[in-house]
């Protein structure tokens, strides 16, 4: 057994001497967290012991997460307008037959709840150019902050920046360059141009609506793939240009190949990202003109809680079905990233 | 045959110059290789003769032509990196044939080459694994494999056995040499490690501070150093090198350093008053009874390895000195021992570390 050499207070030197009276109170404080732990630990063993320090955390997910969850579904599976479950009859699979009643799944007018099904087009259109652009936008980007430019760190700060603001702001920037006397239409007229209403135009309005998405996200996908870039040996880059390969066979064929798994995760995050897509959009637009820019997330808001008559089933329904979208492509994510750690 | 020249070859990153002035004929088919100390220039000097770097001043020639501007796939040379640099999501056999598919060589050409090298190199089982799937030995393989397969004027060696285990390099090291004799090419090999340079060069280039120190055979080096640079670094464990001053003596110089005096015989160039570095080899230290040494030495370390020992020991106001023994020396520590310099392969630098003399009589 070691036996430690014992201290004498007077080999303490003055520093010595002042900590150990600062951390008395420290020393008290951990006693006191102490006790109980030690008395739980007695009662129930050191095996179990993780599970009390997993408990305040599952505790809260459950709070905040799962038992919503389950409320939601309740919520699904009733009708009418009332907002305590106990006072709402049970209608069982009503409000998700009520939603897919279509006559053409492709014609939104052809459906009963034609609302959920623009919403749905509408984020289809939505999620379609705007991961594919985001993507495109965020290599491209990527790719050249990767090479040594003049103020290389000055533009990757700038391409992030937009990360860091709230949607909210993000949105209220757009629109004061956007509007009817916006900076954007103020510069058209100056030069002679017509003004032009973006937010009255169908098309302009999902222009812009994807457009400032890919503004405000790129800066995090750009982060994702320049880490991706770097990551990949500069060796193989000189051992391909010893190999006489033309610089476009060397994206297609080690660039690109070696970015894939961060290019797939970067896919999927987008994806999951742009089908939640709702409060930059509805800050914007909200959602117009008309249902042109309305997204699946929000009609299950105003479907919910906006509408004057607030139909909760409704809403919980279509919750339940974005839900399940949603956890598809988060097991689409999960895969990409262990087939990367694979990899 | 490839004969490749350096022409007061200069290297600057901004103002800084890590290559000063090289110059180098290294002839067509010969295992050349540049040895020195951590960042003396020798990588910088092979990436330049590859390509990889541009040169700030000074010519690079190949086969007569400068190619200071042609870019590394135009100048027909292969290189074998320190990393490997395999392309990790592609076969062995896609690794060694993607240049010469860079090439647009015909596909029939290219699996003759391929399966050539591999069956060559025993790596012929692995063709269709990835990189990850080897050992290190193999991938180093499957690297020199991929210079082969595009039969270039000369192959480029940068540090390759440095990431291999001590047995394993010393495998590889034969296999190089063995390869070498068979494809007769030139090769330009780096290296820090002075063991590697001996047994397979035909020319060592010893690099300093982006300077050239010496250019030789293996042994020219090892038995003639230029200055007390190369006297150091070539030899394992290094030679000895003491500062002392000359005095004059009947018939002949002696050496004086700290307490000790050796007595030398009359060389050229060596005077008295002179402030110099002498040099032994520990190898060429003889241990001897009492009066016949030039020193006498108090054993600090003995290592016995069975076949041969080496005995760490301080004389009276010198460094330690390192002396080699063949066979089994049984010696204590603190145990007082005389030493005797082998005057035939004594080394004598003046004090600016220049030979003054290789070997001062017998």
């Amino acid at each position: 057994m070691a036996h430690e050499t014992p201290v004498h207070s007077d080999d303490l030197s003055l520093g010595d001497r002042l900590n150990a009276v600062a951390a008395w109170p420290v020393r008290v404080l951990f006693g006191l967290l102490d006790t109980p732990f030690r008395a739980l630990q007695r009662l129930l063993g050191i095996g179990r012991m993780p599970y009390i320090f997993l408990l305040p955390n599952l505790a809260f997910f459950g709070i905040f997460v799962i038992v919503p969850l389950i409320i939601n579904f309740a919520f699904s599976v009733t009708g009418g307008d009332e907002l305590f479950l106990s006072e709402r009859p049970y209608v069982g699979g009503e409000q998700y037959s009520y939603l897919a009643d279509c006559g053409s799944y492709l014609d939104p007018q052809s459906c009963r709840e034609d609302r959920f099904w623009r919403g749905i087009y509408n984020t289809v259109v939505f999620v379609f150019f705007q991961v594919a652009f985001m993507v495109l936008f965020s290599l491209v980007t990527a790719l050249i902050l990767n090479r040594e430019i003049r103020g290389r760190g000055f533009f990757r700060a700038a391409f992030f920046f937009p990360v860091l603001l709230s949607p909210v702001v993000v949105a209220l920037i757009w629109k004061w360059i956007l509007l009817r006397d916006g900076v954007l239409n103020a510069g058209l007229t100056s030069i002679g141009l017509d003004r032009i209403l973006f937010f009255v135009d169908p098309t302009w309005s999902m222009f812009w609506a994807i457009f400032v998405s890919i503004w405000a996200h790129m800066g995090f996908y750009t982060l994702i793939l320049l880490a991706g870039l770097q990551a990949i040996p500069p060796d193989l880059y000189e051992a391909a240009e010893m190999d006489g390969t033309r610089r476009e066979r060397v994206f297609w064929r080690i660039t690109l190949p070696l970015l894939w798994p961060n290019l797939l995760v970067v896919v999927v995050l987008a994806l999951i990202k742009a089908v939640q897509i709702f409060d930059e959009v509805f800050v914007l637009t909200g959602g117009g003109p008309g249902t042109a820019t309305q997204f699946i997330v929000q009609y299950i808001y105003t479907t919910g809680f906006a509408n004057q008559v607030q139909n909760f089933g409704l809403a919980a329904a279509a919750s339940v079905v974005l839900g399940v979208v949603l956890f598809v492509l988060t097991l689409v994510q999960l895969a990409a990233s262990r087939r990367k750690e694979d990899g | 045959m490839t004969e490749i020249v350096l022409k007061d070859v200069r290297k600057a990153y901004g103002p800084v110059e890590v290559i000063h002035g090289v110059d180098l004929n290294i002839e067509s088919g010969k295992f050349v290789v540049f040895v020195g100390p951590s960042g003396c220039g020798k990588s910088t000097l092979l990436r330049i003769i590859a390509g990889l770097e541009g040169v700030t001043s000074g010519d690079v020639v190949i086969d007569g032509d400068v190619v200071n501007s042609e870019p590394a796939s135009e100048r027909g040379l292969a290189m074998v990196f320190q990393s490997y640099a395999l392309y990790p999501h592609m076969s062995v056999y896609k690794n060694m044939a993607f240049g010469l598919e860079n090439s647009k060589m015909p596909r029939e050409e290219i699996e003759q080459r391929v399966n050539d090298a591999a069956a060559m190199l025993q790596i012929t089982p692995y063709l269709k694994r990835r990189p990850r799937a080897l050992s290190g030995g193999q991938r180093q393989r499957v690297a020199i494999g991929r210079a082969i397969v595009r039969d270039p004027k000369a192959f480029l060696f940068d540090e390759p056995l440095s990431n291999l285990d001590a047995e394993l390099r010393v495998t590889m090291r034969k296999e190089l040499a063995a390869l070498h004799a068979k494809l007769g090419g030139t090769m330009i090999y780096v290296t820090h490690d002075q063991v590697e340079a001996m047994t397979l060069a035909n020319t060592i280039v010893v690099l300093n501070s982006g300077r050239i120190e010496q250019v030789g055979a293996p042994l020219d080096l090892y038995n003639h150093p230029q200055n007390t640079f190369v006297a150091g670094f070539i030899g394992s464990p290094r030679m000895n090198l003491v500062e002392a001053t000359t005095e004059q003596a009947n018939g002949g110089i002696d050496l004086v350093a700290g307490l000790q005096r050796i007595s030398l015989p009359a060389v050229d160039g060596l005077a008295a008053g002179q402030n110099v570095t002498f040099g032994g080899r520990p190898e060429h230290i003889e241990i001897v009874s009492d009066g016949d040494g030039d020193i006498v030495a108090t054993v600090d370390l003995s290592e016995q390895l069975g076949g041969e020992t080496y005995l760490y020991c301080t004389p009276e106001g010198m460094p330690q000195m390192t002396v080699h023994q063949l066979g089994q020396l049984p010696v204590e520590r603190g145990q007082q021992i005389n030493l005797r310099f082998n005057r035939s392969s004594m080394h004598l630098f003046d004090s600016s570390g220049q030979v003054i003399a290789n070997g001062v009589g017998q």
